[in-house]
């Protein structure tokens, strides 16, 4: 790993980055900024102990990179700030009430079978159709937030151990089915295996995967990043191309080599690992289109996930596959590189300032006056599709392959109808 | 007295004034003519000396413009400060001295093709005096008024000191922009020796459309598709009210400007001249002379309060009226409902309120107080009676 | 780091938490130096008190409560500025414009919109575009820099050469004076205090309240990338260019240094072995356009290739290249100057060559990259603070390329500002009495020189006996000598 020192020192404070900062935006705060923040890690460098006050700011950070694509001058944040989440986790104990709070979400959302268990009670919530918000909002900000984003009923479906490409097979790729895609968006997951099928790839589909570490490795947790990182290249040591349908896993797996760089026996696999992860429509863009796109009737607000757009600088993609579908209109929505609030578990841990980046976004989404929201993220699309709620808008939501599945299946609009 | 003069005559040619020397009915004591700006620095500080009022004056074409003086001990010529001092054509610059008429300028740099993109209203004016009023015509409107043309400026204070800002290089934020300061200040700030200006290329073509309408309402329709329009005109001038004409001036590259002229005409219709029409740059006529600045959408206002002849930038909104001297102070009183409404001319003797409200006045008693503590510059002639 | 001097502060935290509300006032240590410098950093000092009022109004009560007390106060916007006009004191209050934000009216058939000082410039067209019209001034920094800030510093721009600066496109400010009045300024009637105004550095007052003029957007624009195989040759084209009477909206050169930088920052693919590459951008009505670009085309016959930009993206790839090129030279090199300075345009390929030479002589490496159309040069010096002696170096060749600038009748400054950065280099521009009369600007508006002091001048003018000005060292003679490193 490059010094942390040196990575501080290729921030030339041009405030470049303060415009795509979504807490900036919120608060207009040189500490809430990545320059700020920035300065603040510096600071704690040249030995300033950890204050409160630096904790927090650390804390407000999305996660979102939008600062990496601004900066001019190449500097790093995302290591920047990962470093410096470790270093808090590390130095700081945390109060109880966010021990407490951390502790849970890290218990249950990296492993699906738990989330499973979870889904219970939410859906409990949802079918009594009694409005909890007011009473949990009293308890937990928090605790609301998971209940406003609890997501749609969805019956779970088994996907085989392989899907056989349709026709000429072009290539063997294995699928990360993910943690959040997998419990609350199977459909995501079946219709990315088809596309992938039906453009001539035979699918591999391990049973024993597990979470890539994405969130542990976002907020922190570095060592329990570590262990899932490694189990994760271990799961996927027989194919030559992994393909993921979520932003924020294909952001951790090709960060993969920096992840496991000090770790002397895993280094060149994480890094060979990393060179072989593709986001789904890369990999489409890649390979070229073959199967026949039917035509879909429908404008499409094409939302940028930050895992996506900033991470892995993939927005040309998925835009030129949605656009290959004859009929579909492409919106842009306003301010695209602007967070949405999600970012994995940020609307869980501050739930007010990812509540109000979330209705900034509705509200551009709601400009465009397209049918459908369509991004690469299952948590950007609950956050949005929430806010607009509060709105008193409905709008459908769908993952990029599930338009495409439904272009090339040729099975119509109808399927990709509000969910609720 | 001869003690005054004699003090004077050691700075520069100096001459006891006639009666025709008087500012507005105010007679003065003497007029001096320095010949450089190290004289006027010596006979301003002569002045100092002496405690005398001093009024400048350039080729004296709007010294009827504002209040009479309280006082004019010492008129200062700027005649004698007529050089040219420097064009470099490959820079687009030119720097001249204050008594410099301005269509002698205009003249030296249209040599090489170029111009200095100001319209004297009054002819004869002198740089100087262009600057200390302010004066800027139809042109205004593509390359802004003097202000936004000057790039540097000498000044000699009421103490005698030269002092100077800006320089010689269009683009150049070092130190306060005094230039902006003295231009329109009347000759109470300071005398207005050297300034140097950004100049533009003479257009190659230029053609004139206009349009006669019915009422204000059709002329702000039209003015209105004009700056709505991306013909990018020079200037879009209304006159009026008997009949109201709308012309455009469009200027450019020979094989440009006949298209942008055929579109122009297209939208407001009317016809193409290669002259201006006779009214176009020059004041209107009227007892009382008054600069109008309001929104461009006030036209049809201007026009329905001001019951006289009205002609300017409908552009920029910044319109000269004419009025009758008997009507003048009520009609003032409306425009400045609209916007702001300064006299600069009046018959001698009118009582008029020649400002109207005056935002920041405070601050700029106070800047009159730095720049002339003694109140001897032009005393009486601006804003508030500085 | 110089101590934080906040002791005496206590009382005017109180008090402007009442102003301001308790979360817009900030005084935690750690919290208050990330505000401890603007876009320049080899100037710093940590502020005593930072507040982020929202309302004229505030900022008006904020003044007075400093008044009262003596208390130097600094406005900052977005703190993008790169003369160090925004530099805090320990013993003042900084008070910063970001929240105030809104864009307040915007009037297209008067073409005109007002803002808050926080509004970012490109916000301002981005809220008119769809209309047709757009805010001329265009900062390198416009993604960031607040309208404010561009008052203060009379921002230019690419395409100032055609369009004007800041003061330019300003029609009214409302302004809170160091009397902690608020008042609204404009060209006329009366003495036009808002051309005094515009680019005085914060050292006038604050502004609280802008009317820009908008712009209609030209019908069509070109923009070419020449490359050149020396810098020579591009500085031909370019006198070439004025001299045919061509008024683009933009010529920006950039030599193969600061290509680099730009290449390695956002892959902008400039041709590959430039010794200087051009922007030319022509925009107007089409009429215009098309028969200046066949010219302007022409002019450049010594470039090697020249790319046309076909589309607004490809326009957007041209000039990201040149955009970010300032902060991309962090890419190449681990510190530099940037530097800004200002020639008559005849004067370039001398004031290069010499530039060449200087940094041959010291071995101190120089990217040009500058404003061609109008003489602005924007030299970035480049050094490594690890290799003793480097700093002073870079800092040398630095003050000798203004020495290069004043001597051709230049500039010290073309667009940065003064700030504190280069007020000791204003005596060599202006003599003691051109310093002297510019200041009693500065003493009718603020006389008892607590607005930004220290910035600008490097001697203040007394003002004469103040009242309620506090005792001791004057604060305008220890000024701009905080914590400089």
């Amino acid at each position: 790993m490059e010094d942390f020192r040196e990575l501080l020192d290729d921030c030339v404070h041009c405030g470049f980055c303060l415009p795509t900062c979504p807490t900036y935006q919120l608060w207009g705060e040189e500490m809430d900024s990545p320059r700020g923040r920035i300065h603040l890690m510096s600071q704690h460098e040249q030995g300033e102990p950890l204050s409160g006050p630096m904790i927090e700011h650390f804390d407000r950070c999305l996660g979102c990179m939008a600062c990496v694509t601004a900066c001019p001058s190449g500097v790093k944040y995302d290591r920047l700030i990962e470093v410096t989440r470790a270093k808090v986790e590390d130095e700081r104990p945390r109060g109880r009430t966010d021990r407490l709070l951390r502790e849970a979400i890290f218990a249950f959302f990296p492993y699906p079978k738990r989330l499973r268990l979870l889904r219970g009670p939410l859906r409990a919530y949802q079918a009594s159709k009694i409005n909890m918000a007011p009473l949990l909002n009293r308890i937990s900000p928090t605790l609301a937030a998971m209940e406003r984003l609890a997501p749609p009923r969805a019956s779970h479906v088994r996907l085989p151990e392989r899907v056989a490409a349709r026709g000429e097979r072009r290539a063997v790729v294995g699928m990360l089915t993910g943690c959040v895609q997998r419990e609350f968006f199977p459909g995501v997951n079946a219709a990315t295996a088809r596309v992938l099928a039906m453009e001539g790839c035979d699918v591999v589909i391990s049973k024993d995967q597990g979470c890539c570490g994405a969130l542990s490795l976002h907020s922190g947790r570095a060592a329990e990043a570590r262990a899932f990182a490694k189990k994760t290249i271990e799961t996927f040591a027989d194919v030559d191309v992994v393909v993921v349908n979520a932003a924020g896993c294909g952001s951790a797996m090709k960060d993969y080599g920096d992840v496991l760089a000090d770790e002397p026996e895993w280094a060149e696999r994480a890094r060979e690992f990393s060179v072989k992860t593709r986001d789904l429509t890369e990999y489409l863009a890649e390979l070229g289109p073959r199967a026949t796109r039917h035509p879909l009737e429908i404008t499409v607000a094409y939302h940028d996930a930050c895992h996506l757009a900033h991470a892995q600088g993939i927005r040309v993609q998925p835009r030129a596959l949605l656009a290959g579908i004859p009929g579909l209109e492409i919106r842009e929505i306003a301010d695209p590189e602007i967070c949405c609030g999600s970012a994995g578990v940020y609307n869980l841990l501050q739930p007010e300032a990812a509540g109000e980046l979330g209705d900034r976004k509705a509200a551009n989404v709601s400009a465009t006056g397209a049918d459908l929201l369509v991004a690469a993220n299952p948590g950007c699309s609950l956050q949005i599709a929430t806010a607009l709620r509060r709105r008193g808008e409905e709008i459908a939501v769908a993952h990029t392959a599930e338009v495409l599945d439904a272009s090339i299946r040729g099975i119509g609009k109808e399927q990709l109808s509000p969910r609720r | 007295m001869t003690q005054v003069i004699d003090a004077l005559a050691k700075a520069c040619e100096v001459r006891p004034a006639e009666p025709e020397d008087a500012v507005q009915g105010v007679g003065a004591a003497y007029v001096a003519a320095p010949a450089t700006v190290t004289e006027a620095g010596e006979l301003m500080r002569a002045a100092a000396e002496h405690r005398l009022t001093v009024v400048p004056r350039g080729a004296g074409t709007k010294l009827h413009w504002g209040a009479p003086p309280e006082r004019c001990d010492l008129i200062v010529e700027t005649r004698r400060l007529g050089r040219l001092i420097e064009h470099t054509a490959g820079d687009l610059v030119v720097k001249a001295e204050a008594g410099l008429p301005l269509e002698k300028l205009q003249e030296a740099v249209s040599g090489t093709r170029q111009q200095l993109a100001l319209d004297a209203l009054v002819p004869g004016a002198t740089v100087g005096g262009t600057l200390a009023t302010a004066t800027a015509g139809p042109r205004r409107l593509l390359y802004g008024s003097a202000r936004d043309l000057l790039i540097g400026i000498t000044v000699v204070r009421a103490d005698g000191v030269v002092a100077h800002a800006g320089g010689k290089v269009v683009k150049n934020v070092a130190g306060y922009d005094l230039g902006k300061l003295f231009t329109g200040s009347r000759g109470t700030l300071g005398l207005i020796t050297e300034a140097a200006f950004r100049l533009h290329p003479l257009p190659q073509a230029s053609a004139y459309v206009s349009a006669t309408v019915a009422d204000a309402a059709a002329a702000l329709e039209l003015t209105r598709a004009l700056r709505r329009s991306s013909l990018v005109p020079s200037a879009i001038e209304v006159d009026g009210p008997d009949p109201i004409t709308v012309t455009v001036l469009l200027e450019g590259f020979a094989g440009g400007v006949p298209a942008r002229a055929e579109a122009a005409r297209d939208l407001i219709g009317g016809r193409i001249t290669e002259e201006p029409p006779g009214w176009w740059g020059r004041l209107p006529d009227g007892e009382v002379l008054a600069e109008v600045r309001a929104a461009p959408s006030k036209l049809t206002a201007v026009f329905q309060e001001a019951p006289a002849h009205v002609r300017g930038s409908a552009g920029r909104g910044v319109w000269h009226v004419g009025l009758p001297a008997g009507d003048a102070e009520q009609a003032l009183d409306r425009l400045r409902r609209h916007g702001s409404a300064v006299v600069l001319s009046a018959p001698d003797g009118t009582a008029l309120d020649r400002w109207g409200p005056v935002p920041a006045l405070a601050l700029m008693r106070r800047v009159k107080d730095q720049f002339d503590p003694e109140h001897r510059l032009s005393p009486g002639r601006f804003a508030g009676g500085i | 780091m110089g101590d934080v001097s906040t002791a005496g502060l206590d009382g005017l935290a109180e008090r402007l938490r009442v102003v301001a509300g308790a979360g817009n006032v900030i005084t935690d240590p750690a919290e208050l130096r990330t505000y401890e410098c603007d876009g320049l950093t080899y100037h710093r000092a940590t502020p005593g008190i930072v507040v982020l009022p929202d309302s004229a109004e505030q900022i008006a009560e904020i003044v007075r409560a400093c008044t009262a007390e003596g208390v130097p106060y600094i406005a900052r916007g977005s703190g993008t500025g790169l003369s160090g006009g925004a530099l805090p004191r320990t013993d003042g209050v900084l008070i910063v414009t970001s929240r105030m934000r809104r864009i307040l009216e915007i009037d297209i058939d008067d073409e005109r919109a007002v803002v808050e000082p926080g509004v970012i410039n490109l916000d301002v067209t981005k809220a008119v575009r769809s209309q047709g019209y757009y805010y001329a001034p265009d900062p390198s920094s416009q993604q960031i820099c607040s309208i404010g800030g561009n008052v203060a510093e009379n921002s230019g721009g690419a395409h100032c050469l055609k369009y004007g600066f800041t003061v330019n496109h300003v029609l009214a400010c409302e302004v809170v004076t160091p009397d902690g009045e608020i008042v609204e300024i404009s060209e006329a009637p009366g003495y036009d205090l808002l051309g005094a105004f515009v680019g005085s550095e914060g050292t006038l007052g604050i502004t609280t309240k802008i009317t820009v003029r908008l712009t209609r957007l030209p019908e069509k624009v070109e923009t070419l990338l020449a490359a050149f195989d020396t810098i020579e040759s591009a500085g031909e084209a370019v006198s070439a260019i004025i001299s045919a009477g061509v008024v683009p909206a933009a010529i920006e050169m950039m030599d193969a240094l600061s290509i680099e930088a730009a290449e390695a920052a956002v892959a902008c693919d400039y041709p590959p072995g430039a010794g200087a590459v051009l922007v030319v951008e022509l925009d107007g009505p089409t009429a215009e356009v098309d028969h200046q670009f066949a010219q302007v085309k022409e002019l450049c016959d010594a470039a090697f290739e020249i790319r046309v930009a076909a589309d607004d993206t490809e326009r957007a790839l041209i000039w990201r290249g040149r955009k970010s090129a300032f902060a991309a030279v962090g890419r190449i090199s681990p510190d530099y100057i940037v530097q800004d300075g200002v020639i008559p345009r005849t004067a370039l390929p001398e004031v290069l060559a010499r530039i060449d030479e200087l940094s041959g002589d010291s071995g101190v490496r120089v990217a040009n990259v500058f404003h061609a159309g109008d003489g602005n040069l924007h030299p970035l010096v480049l050094f490594d603070d690890a290799v003793p002696g480097a700093a002073e170096r870079a800092e040398m060749v630095s003050g000798q390329i203004l020495d290069l600038c004043i001597e051709h009748g230049g500039s010290i400054t073309g667009e940065h500002g003064v700030g504190v950065d280069k007020a000791k280099h204003m005596p060599r521009m202006f003599t003691e009495e051109d310093l002297d009369t510019m200041q009693m600007v500065r003493c009718a508006f603020d006389p008892a020189g607590l607005c930004n002091p220290g910035k600008v001048y490097p001697t203040p003018r007394l003002c004469g006996e103040v009242p309620g000005r506090r005792t001791g060292v004057h604060p305008l003679v220890e000024s701009g000598k905080a914590d400089l490193f």
